[in-house]
């Protein structure tokens, strides 16, 4: 065999004639121009890359980035973080039991009720802080009373403060439920005072002397527009049916306690049948369940409420310059839907501005936000006039150039009276503070002059103010 | 052999020195205003450029008197007081009208003089030698001052730095915020137990005490992995561009600082499990927890740094060693 230059398992080294041979032959296919031998044989010239030198050719500038490290542990379910977020805690295991804190039982509503009074001898509960009982602190939970920013979660268990204004609504409720009267009444006050915890004082009061209560603890939740909505056949009235179903679940979660002694006394004209002679509880159930039927069965539930015998009621509205406009909704003309066109708050505003009446006596209470509130320069001059009339002063008349005023919401709140809340005196804001000192949450001396500090610091006693100075840390 | 003697140093303490080495500073433009006592408050400050010359007829007056020439009548008449004030005998036969008047206008003249602040202090000794407590309209404050009177160290060191720390692109209030939560979350959450193998410091309260104490927690968290010392890495000390590791002790502030880092750093490691604003702020708390619990790896890194600091500790003198030698 003959070695060639390319085999190189020979391990003959070639010859210098055949290396000489072949590489004149390369030569000479080289310097033939007509011969296609070498071209046929040639590798195919490599493709240069377009991206580097093609003019005018997107060039691909991606840069393969690291994927992203995959989460070891499994996300939170739906739901889950706002859950946690809008979770209430009422108790803190750290903290400490505080002695001789009593609880809100009727004696102690009556006792609150006497303390201001004039010519009553006081009982002393102004300026102190009663503990709420088991049962109440289950039904305020079921009807949203508490909320994630009243810093319940510091204490060992839900306590309130008695202030002078928690004794004239408590004197006020008393003497509805005992002339069989409907208080209506606007709270209002600045930012932090205790507008909502006034309401949740009202609120305890009343589960404690076996009323029935009704809560909106959002009014917004009612106007902006989040919950479905359907119109009431035969009215110009829109119903929010699944918002009723749950408010009807609520309510009977809340008062169950009463509401399962009390049996169905009428016959309504409803759209599903229904047993006789069931409890008022379980007719709360049966209405939550089908969202469609809720409003029927609302309706019936508050006829049932108002016959002869029954207990009086508390209907109270949280955010009330919420439902003094024009709503989020829109009618079939594409249009924005009055608030008081929507059934459930038209019963609200009915009964405030005293249309209709509590048969069995009772209370409608709306409280307004002052923080992140639409204006409604109608509520805002009601309540002005309400407390001038209560001072028996001369009535502000409204703006004759002021083209916002809702003529509607005016209507409703004209007469109601008002009670306008303000910061704690100084007794007042002392019995928080040694409260709070003896729940250990508070690590400071309590003495006039702290307690005058705190006081001036906030804003004279705006009650979220001292709170904030005094446990938040922030001054 | 006994030390040479340095002729030109020891003859420099010979040296007789008659005047300072530095002149004493002599201001050229004397402070006017700061060398006014403080009963003058009366006659306005005069400045450099306050002196005016007198008028000309003064001026000519003046030059009479020098050169003993006729000079120019300045006022009118001679005055009665300036007559009276030079003849006592003249003062004595005064009539009574004249004489009052001089009294009346040596009155309104001390009047005059006499300023508000002195009043004021004529007042008060008044009352002072009457008996009577003079001083302070709000009273002295008590003393020792409290450490937090000033407003500006109103919160506790550690909450102060940790708070400095917390914060991102300068807001403050923010930081705030979460310095709240994160002690109320101390506050709240079960009281933790200890990890006897991670050790915290020596003499401290049992862990049922801490979540009613939550400044202490924190403190008790950071001091307890706060590392006692740094490594720096000293480029190309070691021979063949090799780094030299150096512990440095560090400074209480420090050592906190770093501790602060290290949980700061694990805490953004950490998953919310929830959502809203005080997502950081409730894992930077769970952090302190484990800290306090021995969970947190915030612990390895303390015992590296401490472990490579005592396998360096030969190199602790380089620094200075180089100085000896370059001296």
């Amino acid at each position: 065999m003959a070695a060639s230059i390319n085999c190189w398992k020979c391990l003959s080294r070639p010859s210098i004639a055949v290396i000489q041979l072949s590489s004149r032959v390369a030569r000479v296919a080289a310097s033939a121009p007509f011969s296609s031998t070498s071209t046929n044989l040639a590798l195919p010239a490599p493709t240069r890359k377009a991206a580097s030198t093609t003019k005018g050719v997107k060039t691909n500038l991606k840069i393969n980035k690291k994927p992203r490290p995959k989460e070891s542990r499994k996300p939170p379910a739906t739901g889950e973080r706002k859950a946690l977020r809008k979770r209430i805690v009422l108790s803190n295991t750290n903290a400490l039991e505080v002695a001789g804190m009593e609880d809100l039982s009727p004696e102690i509503v009556d006792a609150i009720a006497k303390d201001t009074a004039e010519g009553e001898a006081g009982s002393g509960l102004v300026g102190k802080v009663v503990g709420l009982p088991g049962a109440t602190v289950d039904s305020l939970r079921a009807i949203e009373a508490f909320k994630t920013t009243q810093g319940w979660g510091l204490f060992r268990r839900p306590g309130t403060l008695i202030r002078k204004e928690t004794a004239d609504l408590t004197r006020a409720l008393l003497a509805a439920q005992k002339e069989k009267s409907t208080l209506t009444l606007m709270l209002d006050g600045a930012k932090g005072t205790g507008k909502s915890m006034m309401l949740l004082q009202a609120q305890a009061s009343a589960f404690a002397k076996s009323w029935i209560v009704l809560h909106i603890p959002e009014a917004q939740e009612l106007s902006n527009g989040v919950n479905d909505y359907a119109p009431i056949p035969g009215s110009d009235l829109w119903a929010q049916p699944t918002y009723t179903a749950e408010w009807l679940a609520k309510i009977g979660k809340a008062n169950n306690e009463i509401l399962k002694t009390l049996k169905m006394k009428n016959t309504h004209n409803l759209p599903v049948p229904i047993e006789k002679d069931i409890t008022l509880a379980r007719f709360c159930e049966l209405g939550s369940r089908d969202p469609d039927i809720a409003w029927s069965f609302f309706q019936a539930f508050w006829t049932e409420l108002n016959l002869p015998g029954r207990p009086p009621v508390l209907l109270t509205l949280d955010g009330m310059s919420y439902i003094m406009g024009m709503s989020e909704y829109r009618d079939t003309d594409n249009k924005f839907i009055h608030c008081h066109n929507l059934a459930l708050v038209k019963h609200f505003a009915d009964h405030i501005s005293g249309t209709s009446k509590l048969a069995n006596g009772g209370a409608i209470i709306g409280s307004t936000s002052r923080s992140h509130n639409p204006i409604s320069l109608s509520m805002d001059l009601a309540i002005y006039q309400a407390l001038q009339r209560q001072a028996k002063q001369e009535i502000t008349q409204k703006d004759p150039f002021e083209k916002k005023y809702d003529e509607r919401a005016t209507k409703a709140l004209q007469n109601a009276s008002a009670m306008m809340i303000g910061g704690l005196t100084k007794k007042e804001s002392r019995g928080l503070m040694e409260y709070w000192a003896a729940s250990g949450v508070l690590r400071q001396r309590v003495d006039e002059q702290t307690v005058a500090e705190r006081w001036a610091l906030a804003g004279h006693g705006v009650a979220a103010e001292i709170q904030r100075g005094a446990l938040r840390m922030r001054i | 052999m006994p030390p040479r003697l340095n002729f030109h140093t020891a003859a420099r303490s010979l040296t007789i020195r008659s005047r300072p080495i530095a002149a004493t500073y002599q201001p050229r433009i004397a402070h006017v205003v700061s060398r006014r006592g403080f009963a003058e408050e009366k006659q306005p400050a005069t400045g450099p450029n306050q002196d005016i010359l007198p008028g000309v007829s003064e001026e000519a007056r003046d030059m009479g008197d020098i050169t003993g020439e006729t000079k120019p009548e300045i006022e009118q008449g001679t005055p009665i007081q300036d007559i009276l004030k030079r003849d006592p005998e003249a003062l004595k036969k005064a009539p009574a009208v004249i004489k009052e008047e001089l009294d009346a206008e040596k009155k309104a003249a001390d009047v005059e003089n006499t300023t508000f602040g002195n009043l004021l202090a004529l007042g008060q000794l008044e009352k002072a030698s009457e008996g009577e407590y003079v001083g302070h309209k709000f009273g002295l404050p008590d003393l020792p001052l409290p450490k937090d009177g000033n407003l500006h160290y109103r919160y506790d060191p550690v909450v102060d730095q940790v708070t400095n720390l917390l914060m991102a692109h300068g807001k403050l209030s923010v930081a705030q915020r979460n310095m709240a939560y994160i002690l109320n979350h101390l506050r709240t959450s079960p009281p933790p137990t200890p990890n006897p193998l991670r050790p915290l410091l020596p003499g401290s309260p049992p862990a049922s005490h801490l979540p009613l104490n939550p400044v202490l927690y924190l403190t008790l968290a950071i001091d307890s992995i706060a590392p006692l010392l740094r490594i720096r890495s000293q480029k190309g000390a070691a021979g063949g561009g090799a780094a030299l590791q150096i512990p440095v002790p560090l400074g209480l502030r420090q050592r906190r600082r770093t501790a602060i880092q290290w949980i700061l750093d694990s805490a953004n490691k950490r998953q919310s499990r929830g959502s809203g604003k005080f997502q950081f702020a409730q894992r930077f708390a769970d952090e302190i927890i484990s800290v306090v619990e021995g969970r947190s790896t915030v612990w390895e890194k303390r015992s590296l740094v401490h472990k490579t600091g005592t396998s360096a500790r030969a190199n602790l003198m380089f620094g200075q060693r180089r100085r000896r030698i370059a001296h």
